[in-house]
């Protein structure tokens, strides 16, 4: 192996990281806050890239009439629950139009608009709100459940979410323009300007949130949520508001990679899965808790990805996986320390 | 008022229905079909289930015939142990004449057993060469796709003619491409065509730079993917970026419009193997395929849209229409007759069939010989200014 061979490949193993990041870091903010370990944080990547190509073909997304169904069912719960707990009913019901008219409006926008910032704009706002839902109809109703169930229901949702990625969009795969089709040129090689936008956004991503649950009262008060629930909600935090906050944006992470991920690789219902996955692994690096070592985690899978494939490309997946285990030996070693983390 | 209107039409129509059954005494040809409506490999069987609606219609209309066809249809959600138990109720309990199962080579697999037992006649719709072979053993079961071998037989054919020794392998790492894999290998060598580097990736693979370094490190006369898009259009991609300039063939899922939309520039070149429904339309009026993919792209995208027609499409038609013309040949006396001796009879038509130009290709069935397809049936395109070129022979 040559330089620029390794140059190339670490290179491009980087990108990966860097798209494995922002769904890694959405696993860290769900488990942190939620104490849900979610599967199906890849699908998110799938829909958020799949909901861009609409657009830019000019249709209406389907995805719209996921998020308004899922809304409209989630609304007649919550209001449910306020007639049992004889609250006003104006309040959901005020809040739930407030958001769907800006849903509307921006998939209207974005409909009609050939800017590309305005329709990632709506993919993303759109895709987003599917998080909360997702978290109103599958985790709210059974709070303060064993992780084990909480994984579980991971994975019946992905289980839906990735079919009804095939029976919105078909299985026919959708070219998403770059936002510039630049390259930087570096020596003997090149990378992609769409590379490095993925790159830039999921640091900053990173450092965000991690300045945000360190520093900000917020932050602290949604990591006191999954801490001690009931605690929590007596010193007056929103426990369940702090589950759908979390859940949308780590849906905003994960669409935002998809979005990103798009122009280089397709949009395509079985995008998501593996990246997912993937985030999941390099995750586990920083104990599903710890957002730099997350990010650390992430980006050297992605780099040993990248020099597994040219080693031996039928083993890559596999040497990826086995990583997990040495990961989970070491994580198991520090266990204590990171008790005291949250 | 439109409620009770409604109502009348209804009951018109349950009491025309019955009448117009009655009048047709023809005797009845059952076709029982099995596809994988849902499951894993639905995007694959849509093109076949729209093919089999629309000749189930067709067919119904068309009074020339001396019988008229009813479709029975099972959908095994891509799970081989349903397919076994359709083609058991089917086989048993609806009395079918043929069966045509299934979408995938595992169920095709497992229902080999079944069709063998019950001697009932059937097609399969899956693409491996292994589903019809050995045919002494697989006397009941045909195909119509074709089969990878077939392709690549004709494909590596192109490289030795243009003298291409060195040669790169590059598949998906699911059966599909190890199907690839497997039937390249064993060409190649016959052949006498070196295989220097054989590299996987897979269908949800974000970065393909790794393998076509190791490709293009090689420095191959040729390589050939064997994938669909989108991911054999990036990794054809990346292969030219990473300094790959030598020639590109591609297997017979790659040329599909995602080929084209994907690769756009990049994919400029490629030489990609394909049956003559991808480019019947620059084929000379002379050629014997030339009318019967016509024909059916004009029925078929006729009802459901420009530009629908797929390999997936034809491979169902012809699996209709083969048998409904063998079960025309087999005489009256037998058709009305013992079911067993029926479907005996149907079987032997249809290993008889001679010359019979469908959409696929031309078929020439024999007792050793099940797919009846040859390198008539193949051709190679190339892509130039975004669409397929028919390459001269």
């Amino acid at each position: 192996m040559d330089l620029q061979t390794a140059l190339f490949l670490l290179a491009d193993g980087l990108t990966n990281g860097a798209v494995y990041a922002l769904v890694g870091v959405s696993l860290v903010l769900i488990y942190t806050t939620t104490r849900v370990v979610n599967i199906a944080q890849g699908e998110y990547v799938t829909f958020g890239a799949l909901t861009l190509a609409s657009f830019i073909e000019g249709a209406i997304a389907p995805v719209v009439w996921v998020v308004g169904i899922g809304g409209a069912v989630s609304l007649a719960l919550d209001v449910r629950q306020a007639i049992l707990n004889r609250r006003s009913v104006v309040r959901p019901v005020a809040q739930y139009a407030a958001i769907g008219a800006v849903l509307a409006a921006l998939t209207l926008a974005a409909w009609h608009t050939r800017s590309l910032a305005l329709q990632m704009l709506a993919a993303l706002a759109l895709v987003s709100a599917l998080g909360p839902i997702v978290y109103r109809l599958t985790v709210e109703p059974k709070p303060g459940s064993s992780t084990v169930v909480l994984v579980i229901i991971g994975v019946g949702v992905s289980m839906i979410m990735h079919p009804m990625a095939l029976l919105l969009w078909g299985p026919d795969p959708r070219s998403v323009p770059a936002i510039s089709d630049g390259r930087l040129p570096l020596g003997p090689m090149d990378i992609a300007y769409q590379s490095l936008f993925v790159m830039a956004v999921s640091i900053l991503a990173t450092l965000a949130l991690f300045a945000f649950f360190r520093f900000t009262l917020l932050g602290k008060a949604l990591r006191a949520a999954s801490v001690n629930r009931e605690g929590a909600q007596y010193c007056g935090i929103p426990v369940v508001l702090a589950g759908r906050l979390s859940f949308f944006l780590a849906a905003a992470l994960s669409a935002a990679s998809g979005l990103l991920l798009a122009p280089l690789v397709t949009a395509h219902y079985e995008m998501g899965f593996v990246v997912g996955l993937k985030g999941f692994v390099g995750a586990a690096m920083g104990g599903l808790v710890n957002y730099p070592l997350s990010v650390a985690g992430v980006v050297t899978l992605g780099a040993l990805e990248s020099f597994a494939s040219f080693l031996s490309s039928s083993y890559r997946d596999a040497l990826v996986f086995a990583l997990v285990i040495p990961i989970m030996l070491w994580r198991n070693r520090h266990a204590q320390e990171d008790l005291d983390e949250h | 008022m439109k409620l009770l209107r409604s109502c009348m039409a209804a009951v018109w129509l349950v009491l025309l229905v019955p009448v117009a059954a009655m009048a047709d005494n023809r005797p009845e040809f059952r076709i029982g079909t099995v596809n994988s409506v849902t499951g894993g490999a639905s995007a694959i069987a849509a093109g076949a289930v729209s093919a089999i609606d629309l000749l189930e219609q067709k067919l119904a209309a068309d009074d020339s015939l001396p019988f008229k066809v009813r479709f029975i249809k099972y959908d095994d959600g891509s799970d081989p142990a349903k397919a076994i138990n359709a083609v058991r109720k089917l086989a048993q309990e609806d009395k079918v004449h043929i069966v045509i199962c299934c979408t995938t080579t595992p169920s095709s697999m497992a229902v080999n057993k079944i069709v063998e037992e019950e001697k009932i006649p059937n097609i399969s719709l899956a693409a491996a060469a292994s589903v019809i072979e050995p045919a002494s053993e697989r006397r009941f079961t045909f195909k119509t796709p074709i089969t990878d071998r077939l392709m690549l037989d004709f494909t590596l054919d192109d490289m030795v003619r243009k003298g291409y020794r060195r040669v790169a392998f590059m598949g998906l790492d699911d059966s599909y491409g190890e199907g690839g894999w497997v039937e390249f290998n064993a060409l190649a060598k016959k052949k006498g065509i070196e295989v220097v580097a054989a590299e996987r990736f897979s269908r949800g693979d974000t970065n393909f730079t790794p393998q076509a370094l190791r490709v293009a490190r090689h420095k191959p006369d040729a390589v050939y993917f064997h994938a669909i898009p989108p991911s054999a259009a990036l990794a054809h991609e990346t292969l030219k970026r990473v300094g790959y300039s030598g020639p590109i063939y591609h297997g017979g899922g790659a040329p599909t419009p995602a080929f084209l939309s994907v690769g756009k520039r990049a994919v400029e070149g490629a030489i990609v193997g394909t049956a003559a429904l991808t480019v019947h339309k620059q084929l000379p009026d002379a050629h014997p395929l030339k009318k019967a993919v016509s024909d059916f792209v004009k029925i078929y995208d006729g009802h459901y849209g420009e530009g629908k027609a797929d390999m997936f499409a034809a491979q169902a038609y012809d699996a209709v229409m083969i048998p409904v013309r063998a079960w025309s040949k087999v005489p009256a006396a037998t058709r009305g007759g013992d079911l067993v001796q029926a479907r005996a009879a149907l079987r032997d038509a249809i290993e008889n069939t001679r010359d019979y130009h469908g959409v696929i290709g031309i078929f020439n069935f024999s007792p050793e010989d099940h797919l009846g397809l040859d390198s008539r049936s193949t051709f190679l395109v190339t892509v130039k200014d975004g669409r397929f070129v028919l390459l001269e022979r």
